[in-house]
């Protein structure tokens, strides 16, 4: 009798515990999700309404100005030409690493605690690398001539240099950018038929999500072609995600100047986008939960543990990969890049060099261990948003503080950013608001796989133990 | 010959609908009349139906290929168009170029990928078509296509194999 009760109350744990044991009908997990887009309090608005004067001001207010007056109200000047505008392109893209790291390798691999959140991740991807774009065209000056970036002939026929990693940088964020908004739109499609089926006719909400629907109605060919496209997705954005930061990465790693001219740079680079995005998705996802009705009934502690897990790994890889760049440099660098590292530890920012190995290593090795306190979203959205903070330093300290050190001593000077720093706020109130409208538009939760998954748990018995048993539907 | 009749049969679960199909199959009606709605991907295998065909794989590949030209062209064919030698550097490197071919093969073959779910689902479509809402709330539906005369001999026999409703359906726009 006791050891009934016992399994009773395991299997009751279990369910709590894990999402894919803890069905709903579909129709009820609808209603969910559509009331938390519809519910909206005036804390909502009050916030919207602030980010939306701050875009106004911030971003397109202050680039107004910088268009006007021209690049020297930017801080950048002789030797840091690149400043904070490419420390946030390098920043932005790197926080769109996450959507396709969840949701492209954790599709493959399987992982099915993936389920409830890979929208979430995915429209950071969308929302991120758009700020990665205006920074880009911000630090260009002349934005207006952007069009010349594109691979196009001039009229004397002569094309753009595609020996120059600035061309890649073009044709890696571009195909990374409509690869992942395509990426996240497939899976998006029954999610919006479901969302279109479910609002009353004669709204505009109607005919938004009929539009947007396409026509899908769920049969079996429509899932057929969706399957084999999203499997297919899956695999072939992997390698385009990582292309894209080791682009960037050559960026620097293809000049041979100190600190920058590195072998290492394409993976180490790719690492930190995977360390900032898995950040800044635990943060997303804690917001979700805390702020949306019923979310934390798809979101679980479950969730914040296996995204810990991650950022545990993947913050000591970083760690490797940082100490390796490291310690080449310290050991057979030439005197202008041993001026440098010096620089970088005992230099006026100094500061920032150890709030990034704090920020990145010590706080994440400190916490993320421990699974109660990985299981706590909280904490989890503190750590996202330190390793955030050590991440950006992380790209401040290689793009202008590097620059200061090179080989001509008599033009060594120290970066002062100038109204590149609203800028930067700007691009960062802007992810956000994009993130809050997109929340009251589109499901973040895609319930239709939430329900495969939940079809493919059971609990079954091996003697006396209940275990969690997963099958393959595909 | 007589205009053939739209069936709509609504099951809340997996089980009876695979039944269904079965029945109807034996009572005569071939797998081209019949088309299972579901809000989950079902597979065919679960439904004992015959594997869908697709194209997306192959328009995938055609649109890599694409792709790879596209870059070959940027590489090896631009710097052509209007020639600055640069002492000491070759004129059209392999190794950039591979960076170049990569990403449009990519691109191509995504770009394909994605526009292959819009041709083999005749996305976008807003024309009127046979549908219940419920659907997308769990519910699994056949849709059959059969001789009015077989109407009544069908609806019996899917009610009978657990179907919530089986309803004469028109086309209407979702």
């Amino acid at each position: 009798m006791a050891d009934h009760k016992h399994h009773t109350s395991h299997e009751e744990h279990l369910r709590e515990q894990h999402l894919m044991l803890d069905p709903m009908p579909r129709g009820k997990m609808n209603e969910m999700v559509m009331e938390s887009m519809h519910t909206t309090s005036w804390k909502f608005w009050l916030v919207f309404g602030l980010l939306a004067a701050l875009v106004a001001y911030a971003l397109f207010y202050k680039w107004g100005v910088m268009i006007l007056e021209g690049l020297g109200v930017a801080g950048v000047n002789r030797p840091s030409y690149w400043g904070i505008f490419l420390v946030n392109t390098v920043f932005w893209i790197g926080i769109s690493h996450a959507g396709t790291f969840i949701s492209a390798i954790l599709r493959v691999f399987k992982a099915e605690f993936r389920r409830p959140f890979t929208r979430a991740a995915e429209l950071m991807t969308t929302f991120g690398l758009i700020q990665a774009g205006f920074s880009i065209f911000m630090h260009m000056g002349r934005v207006w001539l952007s069009y010349w970036l594109m691979p196009y002939p001039n009229q004397r026929q002569l094309w753009p240099n595609f020996h120059s990693p600035l061309s890649w940088d073009l044709l890696a964020i571009t195909t990374y950018l409509l690869s992942s908004t395509m990426y996240l739109f497939l899976p998006l499609i029954p999610d919006l038929a479901m969302a279109r089926d479910r609002t009353p006719d004669g709204t505009w909400q109607k005919v938004f999500y009929r539009i947007l629907a396409l026509g899908f109605r769920g049969t079996e060919g429509e899932w057929t072609h969706l399957r084999n496209a999203l499997n297919i997705f899956a695999f072939a954005i992997i390698p385009v995600m990582f292309s894209v930061h080791t682009i960037v990465s050559w960026d620097f790693a293809m000049a041979t100047r100190p600190g920058w001219n590195s072998t290492i740079f394409g993976p180490y680079f790719v690492v930190g986008a995977l360390h900032s995005g898995m950040g800044a998705v635990v943060m997303v996802l804690a917001v979700v939960r805390g702020t949306m009705k019923h979310m934390k009934y798809f979101i679980r502690p479950e969730h914040f543990e296996a995204i810990g897990k991650l950022m545990l790994i993947i913050s000591m890889a970083w760690g490797y990969f940082f100490f390796n760049d490291y310690i080449v440099q310290w050991y057979g660098g030439d005197k202008w890049t041993k001026e440098l590292l010096h620089w970088h530890e005992a230099g006026p920012m100094g500061w920032m060099w150890f709030g990034m190995l704090i920020c990145n290593v010590a706080i994440p090795w400190a916490i993320l261990w421990n699974k109660k306190w990985r299981s706590t979203p909280w904490l989890l959205f503190l750590v996202g948003m330190l390793i955030n903070v050590g991440m950006w330093f992380e790209r401040y300290i290689i793009v202008p503080i590097s620059l200061t050190i090179n080989r001509m001593p008599f033009t060594w000077r120290l970066y002062q950013p100038g109204i590149e720093v609203w800028l930067g706020i700007g691009t960062l109130a802007f992810f956000i608001l994009l993130y809050m409208a997109a929340s009251r538009l589109i499901p973040l939760i895609p319930v239709w796989e939430v329900q495969e998954g939940q079809m493919a748990h059971s609990l079954k018995k091996y003697g006396r133990e209940t275990v969690v048993a997963v099958s393959d539907l595909e | 010959m007589a205009e053939e009749k739209s069936l709509l049969a609504v099951f809340s679960d997996l089980d009876p609908a695979a039944d269904a199909i079965e029945q109807l199959r034996m009572l005569g009606i071939h797998d081209d009349c019949m088309n299972v709605i579901s809000g989950i991907p079902v597979t065919e295998a679960m439904l004992g139906r015959p594997s869908q065909w697709t194209n997306v794989p192959r328009l995938a590949l055609g649109g890599a290929i694409a792709g790879f030209l596209v870059g070959a062209f940027l590489s090896f064919v631009t710097p052509n168009m209007y020639t600055i030698m640069v002492g000491g550097q070759p004129f059209a490197p392999v190794p950039p170029a591979v960076i170049v071919l990569f990403e449009m093969t990519m691109l191509g073959m995504l770009l394909s990928t994605f526009l292959g779910v819009f041709l083999d689902s005749l996305f976008p479509n807003y024309r009127p078509m046979h549908y219940v809402p419920e659907i997308s709330d769990g519910k699994i539906a056949i849709l059959i296509e059969c001789p009015p005369p077989d109407a009544q001999k069908v609806t019996e026999v899917l009610k009978k194999l657990g179907a919530e409703s089986v309803n004469e359906t028109e086309a209407q726009h979702l």
